[in-house]
């Protein structure tokens, strides 16, 4: 009587061969991929965007580069990898390039057996090692083997070490650098939380201490040195970016609301899929197999990308129409009062100021929550479904 | 309900909003009103749509050991997607699951359904209910949680396990015993027609001939031959002491699977069966023959609980009279903690009946879940061997029935005593 739950024989199996939930299979689905390649992307714009915001001209790695070079001397990484020579943010092209090639090569590692990994660890740990002392050795100990003399080290065998230790130093600033882009590529393709956990912290945490370090009594301590960091004007200048035809935010206003929805977007992508993919693993191999636990993972796979889609647009565009919700409530002011107080208030500096902007921000938000109570969202919700969805074709009963 | 998520991201935000205020800086503000923002909008979609749910089982009574087939059909039956659905099926965590799994993620379009097929194992005889079945719609990113209930339930029952009982073993020393159905030129109870007599207040409606009322005009009714069958009496020890041993191999346990085998081997032969349980109190089920009174048995036999202490002499007391002179009695029982029993065997032997006492060995039993010294269990042993001889010695026959021991082997001591 007992045995194997089969397959529903109601479902169709595409191209003659059954789809499973097995990782192998998994990880080559569309909706995966494109996942992570959104993910992916959003993670390199979102960097890209930090570095011209805050990083670029200002403390970028070839700043630190001439710095050390004017210090020990020349680095022995060539420039055209590092990105010295060019300008604005095509400093940061190549060194992208290759945390995305080290991150990849990471995620890549993950997946070998742990044999295999111990070897490409202690395989990196010897060339590093050889990279580092491997010219003293061979030029120090056979010079003591033919004088027949033990010594130390003359001068000119010890800066036989400069050379790798400039360029281990070097390497280990441009990791720092692109710590966010390494770890996040490790963490999206490699299905690691941590790293897209690290990621992220290390970008909050970079946001966190510049926006301490570039606060006025601060950055008056921090002399010449806090002279050259960026810090963004607490006064609002007048908005020139916007939606349909209305200005809503400055452009700086929209690089930094990009940062954050292009973090959100990153973070969520990246752990949608390590969710669903652990989910699939945590299921028995009946279900696996069962035509039923395919099609709802494409139905949840789908609903994740169009909510990403959809959810994180409106929530920049929401943001947006927020920032710029004070110039409506001076609008309204001034219109509507027309006294010579409501004048007053209008034309207040402190409305233009950020206390006055996040307010009516929060204002703005605080309405819209409050939408949830006016308007049938479901019922919205439901419409638009039912005017874009097709009706599946009815289910044939099976009968024990 | 928030998750926790949500709430470090709301909390985050409101955080980084204060703080870039305080050193004014515009991107933690926005970085905070950003996260807001996404808390806002997502709050917009909540719930889910109109679930319907329908569950299928491949039988709704089985037998212990069996396995039991699960479909459970989920429907969206509105206009919108039921979003990041998880479904589980609640089951009795007697049973264990065999195969497939009795929860699914999913996110169903209007009108469209899933099926969840699983398989379960029902290793525990007893009366069980599948269901509810619980729903925790989940946002997108993990924003939100709430749990629901459909409560949609599937009563089963799992009936004890029947053993094959080979006839040879129960041959009983008195003449005509056990030989099933014979009609008796009296009237009575049975199948084969006797003869017409008038109606009297009380007749089931069922027996009148209407052929006969209309040619004669008054009511009358058939009277069939009574069928003399065997009336057999079982009554089953389910007081408190039968839970020793493990949850699979006690006592109760034992004593369901031999009254269940017993009582579907008397009936396949036409015999009359009667089920007395006791232990809080006493059930008793009328001697009675059929597929009907099998699955009375079965059913009550499912449902036994071990609790109680009632005395086998209260039960013989109460029932004697009503047990038809010179029927078998088994009496299933460990004899354990009850010192009137061998008075009740020597009174049931008293009155003209065959008794035969199946006794599962419950030292042997707990000695399944605890250690207990050598001599101490040489010593319990030999004062059960004692009381089964006393019983034996008062004109029953006794088996002793081991926890590993098949039934039929058991049954095939009965000559040695």
């Amino acid at each position: 009587m007992a045995g194997e739950v089969d397959p529903q024989s109601d479902v169709s199996l595409m191209g003659g061969r059954a789809r499973t939930l097995h990782l192998k299979a998994l990880r080559k689905q569309w909706q995966i991929i494109t996942l992570q390649v959104v993910s992916t992307i959003a993670l390199v714009w979102m960097y890209l965007e930090v570095v011209s915001t805050y990083v670029v001209n200002s403390i970028d790695h070839t700043m630190l580069f001439d710095s050390l070079e004017s210090l020990v001397g020349e680095v022995p990484i060539g420039d055209w990898l590092i990105g010295s020579g060019r300008t604005g943010l095509a400093r940061f092209y190549v060194p992208i390039v290759l945390g995305l090639g080290l991150g990849g090569s990471m995620a890549l590692m993950a997946f070998q057996s742990p044999r295999v990994q111990q070897r490409i660890k202690l395989g990196f740990i010897v060339t590093l090692m050889v990279l580092l002392i491997g010219r003293l050795v061979l030029t120090w100990i056979p010079s003591m083997l033919f004088s027949w003399d033990l010594r130390a080290p003359s001068e000119s065998e010890l800066k036989t070490l400069e050379w790798p230790l400039l360029m281990i130093l070097s390497l280990i600033i441009l990791f720092i650098y692109l710590l966010p882009v390494i770890m996040g590529t490790r963490g999206i393709w490699g299905l690691s939380r941590r790293s897209i956990g690290w990621a992220i912290g290390f970008t909050l945490l970079f946001l966190g201490i510049h926006a301490i370090l570039t606060f006025p009594l601060i950055k008056t301590q921090l002399g010449d040195w806090g002279s050259n960091l960026i810090s963004l004007e607490s006064q609002v200048s007048d908005p020139t970016v916007g939606i349909f035809g209305f200005d809503l935010v400055t452009p700086e206003q929209f690089s930094l609301i990009l940062i954050a929805v292009l973090i959100m977007v990153f973070q969520e992508s990246g752990f949608g899929v390590i969710r669903y993919l652990e989910y699939a693993y945590r299921l028995p191999e009946s279900c696996k197999r069962d035509p039923e636990y395919v099609r709802q993972m494409d139905n949840v796979l789908n609903g994740h990308l169009r909510h990403t889609a959809g959810f994180l647009t409106v929530t920049g565009l929401v943001t947006m129409i927020a920032l710029g919700f004070h110039s409506v409530l001076l609008e309204v002011v001034r219109t509507s009062t027309g006294s010579q107080w409501a004048a007053q208030v209008s034309e207040s500096i402190e409305l233009s100021l950020t206390y006055g902007l996040v307010i009516s921000a929060l204002l703005f938000l605080s309405l819209v929550a409050l939408l949830r109570f006016f308007v049938p969202w479901q019922r919205v919700w439901g419409l638009i479904e039912s005017m874009t969805n097709k009706q599946p074709e009815p289910v044939k009963e099976k009968e024990f | 309900m928030w998750t926790r998520k949500a709430s470090f991201t709301f909390t985050g935000g409101i955080a980084l909003i204060l703080i870039g205020m305080m050193i004014t800086n515009n991107q933690m503000m926005i970085l905070g009103l950003t996260l807001i923002t996404f808390i806002v909008v997502n709050s917009w979609v909540s719930g889910h749509g109109d679930i319907e749910v329908q569950r299928t089982l491949s039988a709704d009574n089985l037998y212990k050991g069996d396995d039991l087939y699960v479909e459970l059909l989920v429907t969206n039956r509105s206009n919108r997607r039921t979003q990041l659905l998880d479904v589980y099926d609640n089951i009795p965590h007697e049973m264990k699951l065999r195969s497939g799994l009795n929860q699914m993620r999913l996110n169903l379009r209007p009108g469209e359904s899933a099926r969840i097929r699983y398989v379960l194992r029902c290793p525990l005889r007893g009366h069980y209910s599948i269901g509810p079945v619980s729903l925790r719609v989940r946002n997108t990113f993990n924003l939100g949680v709430e749990d629901m209930y459909v409560d949609h339930h599937s009563d089963i029952v799992i009936f004890p396990q029947i053993k094959e009982v080979e006839e040879a073993f129960l041959r009983s020393r008195t003449p005509k015993m056990y030989t099933g159905a014979t009609t008796l030129r009296t009237p009575g109870q049975g199948s084969e027609f006797y003869s017409l007599r008038e109606y009297v207040p009380g007749d089931p409606f069922k027996n009148i001939n209407w052929k006969a009322f209309a040619r004669t005009g008054d009511l009358m009714v058939n009277e069939k031959c009574r069928d003399a069958v065997t009336d057999l009496y079982i009554l089953l020890d389910s007081r408190d002491v039968a839970r020793i041993g493990t949850v699979l191999k006690n006592p109760l346990e034992m004593g369901t699977v031999s009254a269940a085998s017993l009582a579907a081997f008397f009936l396949k032969r036409r015999d009359s069966v009667a089920l007395g349980i006791y232990g809080d109190g006493l059930a008793y089920l009328p001697p009675d023959t059929g597929d009907k009174q099998y699955f009375k048995i079965l059913s009550s036999l499912a449902g036994v609980k071990p609790e109680g202490s009632m005395p086998l002499q209260a039960v013989t007391n109460s029932l004697s009279g009503r047990f038809s002179r010179g029927s078998p009695v088994f009496v299933i029982s460990s004899c354990e903690g009850d010192g009137t029993v061998p008075a009740a065997v020597r009174d049931l032997v008293g009155r003209g009946h065959e008794v035969t006492v199946l006794s599962p060995s419950s030292i042997d039993f707990e000695r399944l879940v605890s250690r207990i010294p050598r001599m101490s269990y040489e010593v319990l042993k030999l004062e059960r061997q004692n009381r089964l001889t006393t019983l034996a010695g008062s004109g029953a026959q006794v088996i002793d029935w081991m926890p590993d021991m098949d039934l039929s082997q058991a049954i095939m001591q009965v000559r040695g005593f």
